[in-house]
C-alpha cells in the first residue's frame, strides 16, 4: 500500500510541475512556447543515473567512477534546466513572470525525479518488475 | 480532538547519513554545479552581446580548452599516477603523468588567459560593456574549480 501512495503522490508532483511549465508557456501576456525545451532536459535527467546502476554492479564498494560521473552529468542537466529559462528571460524571449513560473515548474519536477529514485530505486536487484 | 499533536515528532528523523560515504556524492555534484554554471554563464553573455565588436567570438577557446582540460585531469585516477592500480591503462605509470601534467597546464593556462582576456580585452581598451570578458574569466574560474573539486574531492578508498 505504501508503493501505491507513493507512486500515486509522485505522480500528483509530476502533474504540478507540468502544470507549472504550461502555465509558464501560456500565462504572461502572450503565447511563447520557447520553455517547452525543458521536456528535454525532464526526459534526459534521470538516463544518466539509471545507465550507471545498469552497466555497474558493486554496490558494496564506496566510490564507484561511473556512478560519480552520472552523478555529475545529471547535475549539468538540472543546472542546465534552471539556466535555459533565465537566459531566455534575459534575452527577452519570455518575461520574467514565465520565467519564475518555469523555475518553480522545475523544482518541483525535479523533486518528484529524485523522490521516484529514493522510493522506487533503492534495492538491490535493480529490476523493472518491482510491483 | 484532544492529543492530536501527540503523535507528531520532532527531530526524529533516522537519517543516519554516513557523510563519509557521501563524501565522493557531495564532490561530484559540487564539481557539476560548477562546472555547468561556467559554461552557461558563456552562453548568456553570448546571447547577450552576439556582436564580434563586443564579444570577439574568439574568446571562447579559452572556455574550450579549460574543458579539455578538465577531461584530462579526470580522466587519469590518482592510482594510476602513483602507480599502485592493478592495470598499467594505455600509457603507463609515465605516460600518466605526463597526461596530467599537460592537463594542469592547460587548466592553469586557461584561467591566466581568461584574466588575460578580461584585463587586455575588456579593461584597457575601456569597452562599454565589459560584462563578456567577466563572463570569459567567471566561466574559466568555474570550470577550473569545478575539475579541482571533481579530481580532489573524491577519495578513491574504496574500504574507509
Amino acid at each position: 500500500m505504501a508503493g501505491i501512495k507513493a507512486l500515486i503522490s509522485l505522480s500528483f508532483g509530476g502533474a504540478i510541475g507540468l502544470m507549472f511549465l504550461m502555465l509558464g508557456c501560456t500565462l504572461p501576456v502572450s503565447d511563447k512556447y520557447w520553455p517547452l525545451f525543458l521536456l528535454f532536459f525532464y526526459v534526459l535527467s534521470p538516463i544518466p543515473y539509471c545507465i550507471s546502476r545498469r552497466v555497474v554492479d558493486d554496490t558494496d564498494s564506496a566510490s564507484n567512477a561511473c556512478k560519480e560521473l552520472a552523478i555529475f552529468f545529471t547535475t549539468g542537466i538540472v543546472i542546465s534546466a534552471f539556466g535555459l529559462p533565465i537566459v531566455f528571460a534575459r534575452a527577452e524571449v519570455i518575461a520574467w513572470g514565465a520565467c519564475a513560473l518555469v523555475l518553480t515548474g522545475n523544482v518541483v519536477i525535479f523533486g518528484t525525479i529524485l523522490g521516484f529514485f529514493l522510493v522506487f530505486g533503492s534495492n538491490d536487484d535493480f529490476s523493472w518488475q518491482q510491483w | 480532538m484532544s492529543g492530536f499533536l501527540d503523535g507528531i515528532r520532532c527531530g526524529d528523523c533516522e537519517c543516519n547519513v554516513d557523510w563519509g560515504e557521501r563524501r565522493n556524492t557531495i564532490a561530484s555534484i559540487a564539481a557539476g554545479v560548477l562546472f555547468f554554471t561556467g559554461w552557461w554563464i558563456i552562453i548568456d553573455a553570448a546571447v547577450k552581446y552576439p556582436d564580434q565588436g563586443q564579444f570577439h567570438h574568439a574568446y571562447h577557446t579559452c572556455g574550450v580548452i579549460a574543458t579539455v582540460a578538465f577531461l584530462m585531469i579526470n580522466a587519469v585516477s590518482n592510482g594510476q599516477v602513483r602507480g599502485d592500480s592493478y592495470s598499467e591503462g594505455c600509457l603507463g605509470q609515465t605516460g600518466a603523468r605526463v597526461w596530467l601534467f599537460i592537463g594542469f597546464m592547460l587548466a592553469f593556462g586557461s584561467l591566466i588567459a581568461s584574466m588575460w582576456i578580461l584585463f587586455g580585452g575588456f579593461v584597457v581598451p575601456q569597452k562599454p560593456a565589459v560584462y563578456p570578458g567577466i563572463a570569459v574569466f567567471f566561466q574559466n574560474a568555474f570550470i577550473f574549480f569545478g575539475g579541482l573539486v571533481f579530481k580532489f574531492g573524491r577519495t578513491e578508498d574504496l574500504w574507509q
